[in-house]
């Protein structure tokens, strides 16, 4: 999300520039001048800077700067400019708190536009989803309005009490439902619709609220431990091994907390690339056969079979470190959820154009109660949460799967308690 | 005394970073605005660069675009608030030898710095590694512990070249997933363990003195203890 972002940002930059450099070849200096002056003028000089100097820093034109005093000097710039392959040079500063994407041209020989826009940080998972919902409230209102003006001929009692399902459903009573008179088919389509939409809305809704119930606890117990470890220290006077015992055991819950919040963004980010921006060609078979080799000891230890069957020389296009991540995801979880002496079977096989990646284990499965939920974020089957873990592994697997135009499956075989079955395409 | 050079524009981790290396017995100097921070990284005065890639006047990818471009032979550690695995390919890209994202624990960043001096000062490439009795041949892949041969898995290979080259130093958990496995997450559970147990069952079992030892807390390190 953010990397489209931020790649938006210097296409336009890097336009900006482009269509200054056109001007200045076409239409000459006082036309670049006059161009430079109007976009002084029209954009907000806290948000947007610009600034035209010639090669010795002379400037030409710029912008009001009393809120820039960190830009590249000109002299740097023309540095960078000069011997670079491309003729925009792109960087991101820092201007107080936030960002700025700056972006540097040569116009002419002796001509050096500069040019940046400040941006703001808005990677908010939560917003993101209840951006979803807000969407699809809009979208009800004028369906419903639009509805109510094309069936006015037809039944207008049957409008209204749409209409105002509508309104209560906006006002937050996520319950309300149209009640469905034979008015004709329309009316009675629509209604039904209408209901379906409002019943997958209050879905969305809830399970949100369970996901943010189940953060903030997630969050709460660390953050407990954390602070009931300082007031123990603080309370009476210790000996120093008990302040470093202190000390030590405050980091590792601070590890365990920023593990919990970088997994959340990763899955988040992973969950928007809907088609992977840095993709390359990954040797799935060689990913697949080193991620059993990485856990194969761990297996050992606690003397499980690891098998594998693999075909050879499978290749896909995708981000080879979320693939890895995904297998040793699903790998890590065998492992951890099979008891001594159990088994894990790891395949790898080709199926019309998919690559299926198989993990099945005998471990403890998943309790039918689960088997709907487990790749929804922190979700955990260890109702309690005491176990290590964060519950954002499957979701990450899943993210990691769709994104490369596959999914990820929990199934059902006989002797065997979890068989986990991704599937990848391999021509995309 | 080795000199490294720091820049970077938050105040509290500046402070960390200085006090931590000076107390490691490293001269640190540090500058927080990136102009600044590449004339001091032109002027030769130093063997390793911290640089933090968000800095005011100048950003730090460029910084390390001007000082590989003057051909300075300088090792640079990017330090970064971004997470993604794209935004380290793309510093190391540029020209970074390491990569540390922020928030960082103090003794990964110094393992790295020393992990990383130490690489820049072995300008010869050997083809043998070697540590009191143990040698090993980077060319056939044979390992000999007192004249015994020892049978290594291609990656338990790698894990031991690792530890051999920096042998009497401590390497992190994260460095040796990253090096070895080319891994930049969390793999989970003991796996790391696991591996280094393992590979010390082959190396150091039936002879007097254990070479392979964990350093609670910290990684693992090659050496002799008495």
């Amino acid at each position: 999300m953010s990397s489209t972002f931020n790649e938006n940002m210097k296409e336009d930059l890097t336009g900006d520039i482009e269509e200054l450099q056109e001007i200045y070849e076409e239409q000459g200096m006082s036309t670049l001048l006059r161009e430079v002056n109007q976009e002084i003028l029209t954009e907000d000089p806290e948000q947007f800077f610009i600034r035209l100097t010639k090669q010795d820093g002379t400037v030409l034109l710029q912008s009001e700067l009393s809120n820039w005093q960190y830009l590249t000097t000109p002299d740097v710039l023309y540095d960078l400019l000069s011997n670079s392959e491309g003729d925009v040079h792109i960087a991101r500063l820092t201007k107080e708190n936030s960002e700025v994407f700056t972006a540097a041209g040569l116009i002419g020989p002796d001509l050096l536009i500069y040019l940046g826009e400040t941006m703001e940080e808005r990677d908010n998972l939560l917003n993101d989803l209840l951006g979803i919902c807000v969407v699809i409230l809009g979208f009800v209102l004028p369906l419903g309005a639009f509805s109510g003006w094309w069936m006015s001929r037809k039944a207008v009692s049957g409008i209204k009490e749409v209409s105002r399902a509508v309104d209560d459903l906006g006002n937050g009573r996520l319950d309300r439902r149209v009640i469905v008179h034979s008015h004709g088919d329309e009316i009675t389509e629509l209604a039904n619709k209408f209901n379906e939409m409002a019943e997958q809305i209050r879905k969305l809704i809830s399970e949100m609220r369970e996901m943010t119930d189940n953060i903030a606890h997630d969050l709460r117990s660390p953050l407990g431990r954390i602070r009931a470890i300082s007031e123990s220290v603080l309370s009476s006077k210790h000996t120093i091994k008990d302040y470093e015992k202190a000390a030590s055991d405050t980091l590792e819950e601070c590890d365990r907390l920023l593990l919990m919040i970088n997994m959340t963004l990763d899955v988040a980010e992973a969950e928007a690339s809907v088609r992977e921006p840095n993709s390359q060609e990954v040797n799935l078979s060689s990913l697949t056969e080193d991620a059993c080799e990485l856990y194969g000891p761990v297996a050992e230890t606690k003397q499980i079979q690891l098998s594998t069957h693999l075909a050879p020389n499978c290749s896909i296009y995708g981000n080879k470190h979320n693939l890895q991540r995904m297998l040793a995801n699903l790998i890590d979880n065998a492992v951890k959820y099979t008891p001594e002496h159990g088994e894990i079977i790891v395949e790898l096989a080709l199926h019309d154009s998919d690559a299926i990646v198989t993990v099945a284990d005998t471990g403890i499965g998943v309790p039918d109660s689960d088997k709907d939920r487990i790749f929804d974020r922190f979700y955990r089957c260890d109702h309690s949460r005491t176990k290590d873990g964060c519950g954002l592994g499957l979701s990450f697997s899943r993210a990691v799967a769709r994104a490369h135009g596959g999914d990820i499956k929990l199934r059902q075989k006989q002797s065997l308690s979890s068989v986990f079955e991704i599937s990848l395409p391999m021509n995309r | 005394m080795m000199k490294i050079l720091l820049i970077e524009d938050d105040q509290v981790i500046a402070d960390l970073i200085c006090k931590g290396m000076r107390e490691a017995g490293y001269g640190i100097d540090h500058t927080d605005d990136g102009v600044t921070g590449l004339s001091h990284a032109l002027s030769g005065c130093y063997d390793l660069a911290v640089v933090d890639l968000m800095l005011p006047k100048l950003d730090g990818l460029s910084i390390i675009d001007l000082v590989r471009r003057r051909k300075v032979n300088l090792p640079i550690i990017i330090l970064s608030a971004k997470r993604s695995v794209d935004e380290r390919i793309s510093g190391l890209h540029h020209g970074g030898d390491d990569y540390l994202t922020k928030p960082f624990s103090f003794s990964e960043l110094l393992a790295r710095v020393e992990a990383l001096l130490r690489r820049s000062s072995n300008v010869v490439e050997p083809t043998t590694i070697a540590y009191r009795d143990l040698e090993i041949d980077l060319l056939s892949r044979g390992v000999v512990r007192g004249g015994k041969k020892i049978d290594l898995q291609p990656k338990e290979f790698s894990l031991l070249e690792y530890l051999l080259r920096n042998q009497g130093h401590v390497v992190s958990k994260t460095m040796i997933m990253e090096r070895v496995w080319d891994y930049h997450f969390d793999p989970g559970t003991n796996v790391v363990e696991a591996r280094v147990s393992k590979l010390r069952e082959k190396i150091d079992k039936g002879f007097d003195s254990p070479l392979i030892h964990t350093v609670r807390g910290l990684g693992y390190v090659l050496k002799e203890q008495h």
